[in-house]
Parts: C-alpha cells; sequence; structure tokens
C-alpha cells in the first residue's frame, strides 16, 4: 500500500511538474541566460544551475523564459542579443584579452548585465582572483563595492533581508553601478550549487548549514537579480514604497 | 578789449567780452615743476666762473626767460572773444491729461479735468503776466510730457491718456532745461500715478524731482470725499500654468464709500464658474487681498474673467470685471505604462520614458500570473494590488497617454474599463499598444472597444506572433511623418542602419483611415503592417507590432551604434500621441498674443497632408470670434506653396477673439483654435482715487505748495526767482602757443645764451 501510494505521488508530482512548466519559445522576448566561455579554470561548475534557476523562474513569475543551455564567448556577434549574462567558476581562469574586456565594457555601459557566481565556496578563491582582477580591468575607476540592503534587488520580487547562496562565505552581494544603474553583481556564495537540481528534480548539491530556507532564499535572490536586470528600480517608484516600507517594517521589525 | 580785437582782426562791435583760457597737462607741469628749479640751480652753479656779476644775472635770465616761455607753450594760453547775452527763466505749466482727470468725485460735480481748466482760465492774466518776465511753457503730463501752445491748450485739453507715471515725465522735464532756467513748475494734477504706492513716492521720482531745482507747486484736481466704487485691482497670475495642477491667482479689491456688506468675487472660464469668494467689504478699509485658486482642466491659452457685482451709484463700472490670460501648459506628460510581463522590450522603454524629463512616468509590470506559484507568503513578496479601480475609472483623465504592452487586460482590468479607455481616446487621450504575445488578438482585445480605437482591426489567428527575423520599412507615402524622423537629414540611411527585428504580431489589418509608417514587405505576400497611426475622436492612437523595438537600441550597440535612434523614436511617438504642436498638421498662430486697440493682428496658418508634405491651394475657413459677440467675421482662404495661409484681421473693438480654421483635406475634417486678446488702455481706471498723498510729497520734496483746486482759485500768490543768466551766442578764440613767434622766442633766448656762454668762456 505505502509502495502504490509512492508510485501515486510520483505520477501526481510529474503532472504537476509538467502543467507547471510553461512553453518555452525561443520569441526574442523569452529571457535567456548564457554562460560566458572563457580559457582556463571551469567555466561551468553547475551545469544545471541556469536551467534551474530559469524553471523556477517561469514557475514563480510571469517572466517567459528559454531555457535551452546557451554559452558564448565575448566576441561572439550574439552577445548583444542577451543582455543578461552570467559567469560562473570555481576555479581561476586566464585573464581576458584586451578585445574581450573593450566588449565587454561597451555591453555592460550602454545596456547590459553580468552576473558572476564564485562556486568554489572559498573566500578569496582562485577564481575570485581571477575575477576581481578582470573586474578591475573592466572598471580600473569603479571598483566592486557591496550592494547596500536598500538597493532594488533586495525588493525586486521578493523581501530579502539576507543573501544566501549554497555557502554563505560572505553575507552580502558586491557590484558596480553605472549612471544609478548595477551593471555587475558578484556572489561568493555559489548560488549556482544552491539552484541545481537535476531531471527528476532532486537537488544536486546540499546546501552547508542552512538547509530547505537557505536554498529557499539563494532561489528568491537568483530570481530578484533577474528581475531587477529586466525592471531596474521599477520597485521604488512611488506608487510601490507605501506598501512595500510596512511590509518591510512587519517583515523585518529592526 | 577792443584794440586787441581790431590787432587780431575782429570786429569790436561783434564781442561784449574776451577771456583768457589755460590748457595745462597736470603730469608735464608736475615734472617741469621738479626739473626746471633744479635746472636752474644747477644753471646758476655752473656761473661761477663768470666774474662780471651783471652778465652772471643777465645770463641767468636769458636762462629763465627761456624756461618761462617753454612753461607758457607748455601750459596752452587760448584768448577767447566772445558776445554773450541776458537769458529769459521758464516756468513749466504740467497738465495732467490722463484718463482718470475724466472722473466725477460726485454724480452732479463735473469732472476733474474741469477744476484744471476753471483755474487756467481764472488766472489768465496771472500767466500772462508771468509771461512777461518768465517763458511760460505748456506741458501735457501723462507717462512722458508734450508740449503745446498756450494758444492750444484750450481745444487740445482732454483726459484721454492711458496711463500716469510722473518719474518718466518728470526726467523728460530735466533734460528740457539742462542750463537750470527752470525756477518754477505748476503741477495740475489729481496724482494717479500707477506706479506709485498709495501713501508714498518711489526714491526715482524723489531723484527727478531734486534733479529740477526748482519748487514744484501742485494743484490738486479733484477729492476722494463720497468717491464710490467697487474694482478688481492689481490682478497677479502667472503667464502661464500647468493643467491638472492647482493655480493660485492673487487680486485686490478695491471698495470705496461702498459701506458695510458683502460681495461674490466670480472667476469664470466662458459661462463656467470655476470659483467664487465672499468678500466682506467694510466701511472702514479700501482694500483687500484676496487669493483664488482654480485647477485648469484644458490646455492652451485660456482667457479667466474675475468680475464683482455692479452697484448703483458706483463712479466707475468698467473696473468691476478685469479679464486676464494665462498660457495653460503640461507640466510634464503623464504616461501610464502597463507591462504584460517583465522583458527586455519593456524594461528598454521603460529606461526611455523615465529618462525623459519631460515625463511623469507610472508604469506596472504585471510581475506574477495566477498560476504562478511564488512559495511564499504576500508579506514576503513585493508585489502590490494592480489599482485597476483608481487608474481606469478615477485618474484615467488625468494621464495624457496609456500605453499597453504586451499586456492582457484579463484578469487585472475589468472589461468595462476598456469602455472608460475607449472614451478617454474619444476626448482627446492618446493611446499606444506595443506588441508581443499577449497584445492585439493575444490580449483578448478581438471585438472590445480596443479594436475599436485602434487603426486595425484584428483577423482571427491562430499564431498571432511570427517569431521571424524581419526589416521594417518606411512606407514611403509617410516618409516625412514626424514620428520616423529620427535624422533630419539621411533619414532613410538611418532607418537602414537599425539592426533586425525579431517577432511581429500577425493579423491586423489598416483602417480605411490608418497610417500605416513601418510595414514588412513580403516578396510574394501582402506587407505586414508594423506601426501604424490613427485617431479616435479628438485622441490619437498608434500600434507597434512587434515585441522586439529594443533591438534598435541594445543590438544596435553591438552593432557600433548607439541607442540614440531608440530614443528619439520613442520621443517621437510620444510627442505625435499627446499632439505636441509641431506634430499636428494643422497648425494655427497670431503674430502676437496681446494687440493694442485699433492694432492690425495677422493670423497664420500652416497645413500639411496626411504624408506632412504642404497642402497646397487648399481651401480653408477661418472664423473670428469675439468672445461676447456673434458673429464673427468668416472668410475662405487658400494655401500658398509652403501649406500656409494669412489673414489680416483689424479688430473693431477690444475683448478677447477666437480664431478658428477647418480645413476638409483628404476626407479629413482639422480643426485647430486659438485666442488672442485686443487691449484697452483703462489702467487708470484701476486705481482711481485722487493720490493727495503724492501731490504733498512732491511740493514739500521740491519747496513747492499744495493747494486742493476748487473751482476759484487765485494763484497770483505764487511768485518766482528771476536771476539774470547770461548765454554766450557765438564767439572766436586765438591760440596763444601754437604759432611761430612763440617757439622762435623761446628759440632766440636760447640761442643768445649761448652765444654769451662762449663768449665768457663757457662750453
Amino acid at each position: 500500500m505505502r509502495k502504490l501510494l509512492t508510485i501515486f505521488g510520483l505520477a501526481l508530482f510529474f503532472i504537476v511538474g509538467v502543467e507547471s512548466v510553461k512553453a518555452t519559445g525561443a520569441g526574442n522576448s523569452h529571457l535567456t541566460l548564457p554562460r560566458i566561455l572563457y580559457q582556463g579554470g571551469n567555466d561551468n561548475p553547475r551545469p544545471q544551475a541556469l536551467r534551474s534557476l530559469l524553471a523556477q523562474l517561469s514557475r514563480r513569475t510571469s517572466i517567459e523564459v528559454n531555457r535551452e543551455p546557451v554559452a558564448l564567448n565575448i566576441s561572439d556577434p550574439e552577445l548583444f542579443r542577451h543582455p543578461f549574462i552570467t559567469m560562473a567558476g570555481d576555479e581561476g581562469f586566464d585573464p581576458f584579452p584586451e578585445k574581450d574586456l573593450k566588449i565587454l565594457r561597451n555591453y555592460l555601459s550602454y545596456g547590459g548585465f553580468l552576473f558572476i557566481d564564485d562556486n568554489s565556496a572559498r573566500a578569496d578563491s582562485a577564481f575570485s582572483v581571477s575575477a576581481r582582477k578582470m573586474v578591475s580591468a573592466l572598471f580600473p575607476q569603479n571598483p566592486l563595492g557591496k550592494i547596500s540592503r536598500d538597493h532594488s534587488v533586495f525588493r525586486s520580487f521578493y523581501l530579502l533581508n539576507t543573501v544566501s547562496g549554497r555557502s554563505i562565505v560572505k553575507p552580502y552581494l558586491e557590484g558596480i553601478s553605472i549612471k544609478g544603474r548595477t551593471v555587475l553583481m558578484y556572489s561568493s556564495n555559489d548560488q549556482g550549487g544552491a539552484w541545481s537540481r537535476n531531471k527528476l528534480g532532486h537537488w544536486n548539491y546540499d546546501v552547508i548549514a542552512g538547509g530547505y530556507r537557505q536554498r529557499q532564499l539563494a532561489i528568491r535572490l537568483g530570481v530578484n537579480i533577474i528581475m531587477y536586470a529586466l525592471t531596474l528600480d521599477y520597485k521604488k517608484d512611488m506608487v510601490h514604497l507605501p506598501i512595500i516600507l510596512e511590509r518591510l517594517r512587519r517583515y523585518n521589525p529592526k | 578789449m577792443n584794440g586787441l580785437a581790431k590787432l587780431l582782426g575782429l570786429d569790436p562791435e561783434e564781442y561784449n567780452h574776451w577771456q583768457l583760457h589755460w590748457s595745462p597737462d597736470v603730469l608735464v607741469l608736475t615734472v617741469l615743476g621738479i626739473v626746471i628749479p633744479l635746472a636752474l640751480w644747477f644753471f646758476w652753479a655752473s656761473l661761477n666762473r663768470v666774474g662780471s656779476r651783471s652778465r652772471k644775472l643777465f645770463l641767468f635770465a636769458l636762462r629763465l626767460g627761456a624756461f618761462t616761455l617753454l612753461l607758457l607753450v607748455l601750459l596752452k594760453p587760448e584768448l577767447e572773444f566772445r558776445k554773450s547775452q541776458s537769458l529769459k527763466n521758464s516756468i513749466a505749466v504740467l497738465l495732467d491729461n490722463s484718463k482718470s482727470l475724466s472722473i466725477k468725485t460726485k454724480a452732479d460735480e463735473s469732472p476733474r479735468i474741469d477744476l484744471i481748466k476753471k483755474a487756467l482760465q481764472a488766472n489768465a492774466s496771472y500767466f500772462e503776466n508771468l509771461g512777461k518776465d518768465f517763458n511760460v511753457d505748456y506741458y501735457f503730463l501723462s507717462d512722458d510730457i508734450e508740449k503745446v501752445a498756450a494758444g492750444a491748450v484750450k481745444d487740445r485739453y482732454r483726459a484721454h491718456r492711458p496711463y500716469t507715471d510722473l518719474t518718466p515725465a518728470f526726467g523728460s522735464l530735466v533734460e528740457r532745461y539742462p542750463d537750470q532756467s527752470l525756477k518754477g513748475v505748476f503741477l495740475f494734477s489729481d496724482g494717479a500715478d500707477l506706479t506709485q504706492e498709495p501713501d508714498g513716492i518711489s526714491r526715482n521720482l524723489v531723484v527727478k524731482l531734486k534733479g529740477l531745482g526748482s519748487p514744484v507747486h501742485t494743484l490738486q484736481a479733484g477729492s476722494n470725499a463720497g468717491f464710490k466704487d467697487l474694482a478688481v485691482e492689481a490682478v497677479t497670475a502667472s503667464d502661464f500654468g500647468f493643467v491638472q495642477q492647482p493655480l493660485k491667482i492673487s487680486l485686490t479689491v478695491f471698495a470705496s464709500s461702498m459701506g458695510n456688506r458683502n460681495v461674490p468675487l466670480v472667476l469664470k472660464e466662458g459661462d463656467h464658474i470655476l470659483v467664487s469668494k465672499i468678500i466682506e467689504v467694510r466701511e472702514d478699509t479700501k482694500r483687500f487681498e484676496v487669493e483664488l485658486e482654480f485647477t485648469p482642466q484644458n490646455v492652451g491659452k485660456r482667457i479667466y474673467a474675475l468680475s464683482l457685482p455692479k452697484f448703483a451709484g458706483e463712479f466707475i463700472h468698467t473696473n468691476n470685471e478685469k479679464e486676464f490670460e494665462i498660457n495653460v501648459v503640461r507640466d510634464r506628460t503623464r504616461v501610464l505604462h502597463l507591462n504584460g510581463r517583465p522583458s527586455w522590450d519593456s524594461r528598454y522603454l521603460r529606461e526611455v520614458l523615465a529618462h525623459n524629463p519631460k515625463v511623469d512616468l507610472l508604469s506596472f509590470f504585471i510581475l506574477r500570473d495566477m498560476g504562478d506559484n511564488v512559495e511564499a507568503p504576500v508579506s514576503e513578496l513585493s508585489l502590490i494590488p494592480f489599482p485597476s479601480n483608481l487608474l481606469f475609472d478615477d485618474y484615467l483623465s488625468s494621464f495624457d497617454l496609456v500605453i499597453f504592452q504586451n499586456f492582457k487586460y484579463d484578469p487585472f482590468i475589468d472589461k468595462k474599463y476598456l469602455d472608460n479607455i475607449q472614451k478617454y481616446v474619444k476626448n482627446g487621450g492618446a493611446f499606444l499598444m506595443i506588441g508581443g504575445e499577449l497584445s492585439f488578438q493575444g490580449g483578448g482585445y478581438s471585438r472590445t472597444p480596443i479594436e475599436e480605437i485602434l487603426p486595425v482591426s484584428f483577423r482571427d489567428n491562430p499564431r498571432s506572433l511570427m517569431g521571424k527575423l524581419f526589416h521594417p520599412v518606411l512606407n514611403k507615402e509617410f516618409s516625412l511623418h514626424p514620428i520616423l524622423r529620427l535624422e533630419k537629414d539621411l533619414n532613410q540611411d538611418a532607418w537602414q542602419s537599425l539592426p533586425q527585428l525579431q517577432g511581429i504580431n500577425m493579423g491586423l489589418v489598416p483602417d480605411k483611415n490608418a497610417h500605416v509608417l513601418l510595414q514588412y514587405a513580403r516578396e510574394k505576400e501582402s506587407a505586414i503592417p508594423v506601426l501604424v497611426t490613427g485617431s479616435f475622436g479628438s485622441g490619437r492612437t498608434a500600434l507597434l507590432a512587434t515585441d522586439s523595438a529594443w533591438n534598435w537600441n541594445f543590438r544596435n550597440v553591438g552593432s557600433g551604434g548607439s541607442g540614440r535612434y531608440f530614443q528619439r523614436f520613442w520621443n517621437n511617438v510620444i510627442d505625435w500621441l499627446i499632439a505636441e504642436p509641431e506634430t499636428r498638421r494643422l497648425q494655427l498662430e497670431s503674430d502676437k498674443e496681446r494687440y493694442r486697440e485699433g492694432e492690425q493682428a495677422l493670423i497664420k496658418f500652416k497645413l500639411l497632408q496626411k504624408n506632412y508634405q504642404p497642402a497646397i491651394n487648399a481651401k480653408a475657413q477661418l472664423t473670428l470670434t469675439q468672445l461676447k459677440a456673434k458673429p464673427g467675421v468668416e472668410t475662405e482662404l487658400k494655401t500658398d506653396e509652403q501649406g500656409e495661409g494669412i489673414f489680416p484681421f483689424l479688430p473693431d473693438r477690444e475683448g478677447f477673439y477666437t480664431a478658428r480654421v477647418q480645413v476638409d483635406l483628404e476626407g479629413e475634417s482639422l480643426t485647430e483654435e486659438i485666442m488672442f486678446s485686443v487691449l484697452k488702455d483703462t489702467a487708470e481706471f484701476e486705481k482711481p482715487l485722487v493720490n493727495e498723498a503724492l501731490l504733498k510729497k512732491i511740493s514739500e520734496i521740491t519747496g513747492g505748495r499744495y493747494h486742493p483746486l476748487t473751482g476759484s482759485d487765485d494763484l497770483s500768490s505764487y511768485k518766482f526767482t528771476n536771476p539774470d543768466i547770461q548765454v554766450k551766442s557765438h564767439s572766436r578764440s586765438f591760440s596763444l602757443w601754437d604759432n611761430w613767434w612763440a617757439y622762435s622766442l623761446v628759440l632766440g633766448f636760447l640761442v643768445m645764451d649761448w652765444y654769451l656762454r662762449r663768449k665768457s668762456g663757457l662750453s
């Protein structure tokens, strides 16, 4: 009987799962999250991460997504089809050629967004050293800075007061802003590890210390980062403020 | 003097004075004052070897003489012979001829000006006698002075000038008597100077009065006793205001001898009362400061009228009403931007709107569908309820433009509100639908009021969004349309430089009157409309049948371009939708906003065809109507080669006029309307009271006397000083230094000095 119930339960899960997944048409308006390819190191340590996040995004929000994995070189002419790109890794990598840095600088300065995820789960990892060097070469006059808690990324969909991840190495996000728009966000907490799920729906990596709530907060942060890239400071419009501030007051009574 | 004149070849009879003039150069004299004594001292010392004392003194005298002559030459002496004669001093009689002199103090009394006329008549012999010793000059006075011959005063003196401003008038008087010959002034006036405060005198006027240097005797015409009047005085309103924004005006209500009563003050636009206020008039107070606030509802030049009731026995009724004009403009274009889901297309458009300083943006993104599972309680979400009632019922009319971007109205907006949107556009609002899966048929808009207002009809199409890459092309017929103007020159090249789009809404059939500006031209099939504009009622509508216009921004950057054209395109779309003046096909203007009575007005209009080319030889009906008079002037005009027409118009009376042009062109009826005003100068009646304090101050400052005219006035006690003043009629000058004999004398002294020194054995 218990076996029967288990089989019935699994069947029900898949039915719901299938129903909840929206059509993934490759229309121009559907969101794609390309991964950046680079030389040296490991540019895809969490192969399921982006697909899993996109599935969550589709399930939780009105955003239409294209879950097909896309990987691009910086110099790829297709780069400017995708205003949101990601970069992940857990090892050191070769410095970007000046030509690529110029393209990336142009990309970010004129409307693009880059999310960098350190999957090593270690402070001062080799990836972190390489990535920070790259960012420093990208914007020498505009270093990475801690993103404050009143930034729109913490209220673009979910109201968040912590920065989660698979392993909480730094309890904050870092970023670079140009003319009031944050163009680059950097997480040290292996967000991709918390998002990754296999095709059967099982989580690929255990979160360190926090359990279910920590993973949920990491997924919420992922949703918020994408929502921020798509809506910018929309949630700071005056029409939203009274309700959001009231909820924040209750949610975070301190 | 006669001998000297004869010596210089002059006729001594022609001159009665001579004078020696010096023109010393201070710097040269200072230097010589130091050098010459030193040089003489050295020279005296060098004469030690000369034994004879008399020779020594002679040599020194020669040198001293040479230096003295040199000094004289440098002082540039001139001898002037002149003829001088005695000058007669002047008395100025200033006669106020402004309109306030026509006011009667009491109903049974004569106007103020009659008091002045009587005084002049009664004292005619006094002025005649005065003329024996003085030049008696008569001037009419208002905001300047106008000289008038004594004999013409009687015929020409009438109260007609629009303003009294004593400061420039006395300024002109000072300039007319630069030689201090003015020994006295009679000022016949009521003192109703519009520029002076009731109990004060301006510093500028004091300066001018002191500059006269002679007494001003003020003779006051009229008095304020028993003067009954109620007036709208000094309206202060800005030249422009913002539509839908409260606007404040301030004014003074003047009341004299009105008793204690409450009077209503009403502000109207046409026949529509905007606001009214009860003024509690009290006998012991003359002026009441009032502030009114109202909200302009329509854009354009608006004429507002303030009015107080007219009471029996009032001396002036014209000042119970006052009209003023305010140019009502949009402060910023209020845009309501609804997004069916977050997308790159909506994000880049939002950036353009949010960064446009002329736009006041209210945007909503539908972040969550009904079927979405957010896995969090509402308290942990930043989502807010969609305020559809407020937006589409209460505040819809406050927006200038409503944008539905890939937005499906159900379940967020009740279907009944689509009717409200239709009415909003019909009444002049603007509506734009931007494509995507949730737009047009995909948004469930088939057979709804939205389909009616858009310039297309929807064909039932199972595949409403085609994901094909395409390059939209300009419809040549509308290549001059303001929406398509990315560059002033080479506009076609600018459009061709833009990257391809991806995704086009299918099944849209342009209406008969639709303007298809951009289309996807296919080889064997009919073109698909991409950008279509139209109108519905008084409003404008447009649609963009794609959700990939953002490619013109970010993808263009990737191709080495910029987002400049994307921004310009959307700004053009907004300007056209809200019918900014430069996007209108019929433009009407007058060469001025305000005309004086009797001044010709030029009414100009420009007419463009649907494709924004000038409409040549088109007939237009021009109607000019005065606000309170019917019927107006009607005329038919034809446009020239520039598509322009002009009509000179001479208004026959003061007031506010409406010019309306109506044109039937290419199956459409176009109408434009403007307003202009023709002003009669009645400012004098805004401050009709006699300003006794001002007249007293003027006489006090200048040492004159103040006297209120009664009708039987004797001016014989007014006396003036009459000193003898000599003035030069002609003269002749002779230089005593710039001639050959002066220089020869200097040279002679020096040669003799040199010769004697040599003879004395000196070098």
